[in-house]
């Protein structure tokens, strides 16, 4: 017999091979059975094949193992079986980004950090305390630096007096300084009167902003030169 | 074959660069081609090479790869023609006969030691019989022989993989089968 590829015995050699590997279906491995059971060549050849796949298959085992399986190796699938896995990466927010870095940074970061953040609080608090307490203006003076209206009548009267006894020691200065004495003797009792009556009110002492500001409400009040009990010469030296 | 990604879909990605991409080709076909090779060439280190040597000759050509054909038909062309060029310089050398009895006396030893002497020597005997019959047959029917016995391909598989009509397919095993049948006679094997 030819070994080439010659014709089958049987016309039904297909349906023989499908039928002998079992992938023939329900009513088509029936028909082939009813039909090996009449058609001897094919009942035959069904035999023999029979052994010849038994024998390849024995040799396939033998050599490959009967364990071995042409199909692909599965992928490895770890998150299935809780093995460990590198977790997602999370977005941090502000405050856990500042824990973190507050947990790897050394000691002495740490408390210059800390130092830091501390000192630039307390200069905060100074600047919004500075804010809060900045000077007023003078009109809206504590009460006790407030004149009331006898004390300022008061002081108004002592620097009349005051320029009036300049304006005559100046102008008596060439006779001789007794006649400035004088009045200052003279009213040297009635002045201390006054002062003690004035030390319960008088100020302790006018500051330089006070003194200008009585200056400019002596010029507001006396508005006509005429009412001032002297006059001022423009020149006083002349 | 039924995968969520289809081979042609792997190759497209393999040919964009991507690096992973042909190994899995790999990994879908190895064992596959690795039975081929085994059951085209008969010695476990000659299919080993082969499988390798199949999968480098892809990679290199895997641009020539147009997908006008299956992945499938694609690798075992390959497979294929690597296993008839060794046998050929196998043949030139001389070595088959002689790789026959050594591989027969290197399985003596390694049977399992309760099993009786007659019948290891006689399952080995036909072992042999079995592979060199096998080799014996023309590249086209023993193609389809290794295919439907090693990689246990439907004729379905095997038509597609070949691109051959399905009933060539069935043919092409009626006709392998009976010339086995006839050489294990020819060399005393157990199809009588």
């Amino acid at each position: 017999m030819k070994e080439s590829n010659e014709r089958p015995v049987c016309h039904r050699a297909d349906d023989l091979v499908t039928y002998l590997y079992n992938e023939a279906t329900e009513t088509e491995a029936r028909d082939f059975a009813n039909h090996a059971a009449a058609c001897d060549a094919c009942r035959a050849e069904l035999v023999v094949f029979r052994q010849v796949h038994e024998s390849i298959s024995v040799w396939r085992n033998e050599a490959l193992g009967s364990t071995f399986s042409p199909e692909p190796v599965p992928l490895p699938v770890t998150r299935d079986v809780g093995l460990p896995t590198v977790p997602p990466r999370r977005r941090l927010s502000a405050l856990d980004a500042l824990r973190e870095f507050f947990a790897v940074s050394p000691l002495w970061l740490r408390g210059a950090t800390a130092f830091a953040a501390l000192l630039l609080s307390v200069l905060a608090v100074l600047a919004v305390s500075r804010l809060w307490n900045k000077p007023a203006p003078l009109a809206n003076q504590p009460t006790t630096n407030a004149y009331s209206q006898e004390e300022f009548e008061a002081a108004v009267a002592k620097e009349v007096k005051l320029q009036m006894e300049l304006l005559k020691s100046k102008s008596t200065s060439t006779e001789g300084p007794t006649l400035t004495a004088k009045p200052a003797e003279k009213n040297r009792p009635t002045q201390l009167a006054e002062n003690r009556t004035q030390t319960k009110t008088r100020p302790r002492g006018l500051t330089r902003q006070e003194r200008e500001q009585l200056a400019s409400d002596l010029r507001l009040i006396y508005r006509d030169d005429d009412d001032l009990p002297f006059v001022f010469s423009e020149e006083p030296n002349q | 074959m039924e995968t969520a990604t289809s081979d042609e879909q792997v190759v497209e990605r393999a040919l964009s660069g991507e690096p992973e991409a042909f190994s899995e080709i790999v990994r879908r076909w190895e064992r596959r081609i690795f039975a081929l090779s085994f059951g085209m060439l008969g010695r476990e280190e000659d299919a080993r090479d082969a499988t390798q040597e199949t999968f480098l000759a892809a990679f290199r050509n895997l641009r020539g790869f147009r997908g006008e054909a299956k992945v499938s038909s694609w690798l075992h062309r390959i497979a294929v023609n690597q296993c008839i060029t060794r046998q050929r310089r196998a043949k030139v050398r001389g070595e088959t006969a002689l790789e026959d009895e050594a591989e027969k006396n290197a399985a003596v030893f390694a049977m399992p030691s309760d099993a009786s002497p007659a019948r290891t020597v006689e399952s080995l005997e036909r072992s042999v019989a079995v592979k060199r019959a096998v080799s014996s047959l023309p590249p086209d029917l023993r193609q389809v022989v290794v295919m439907k016995e090693f990689e246990e391909l439907t004729f379905q598989e095997i038509s597609e993989a070949l691109e051959l009509p399905l009933s060539t397919v069935k043919s092409r095993l009626y006709t392998a089968l009976r010339q086995l049948q006839m050489r294990l006679q020819k060399f005393g094997g157990p199809a009588r």
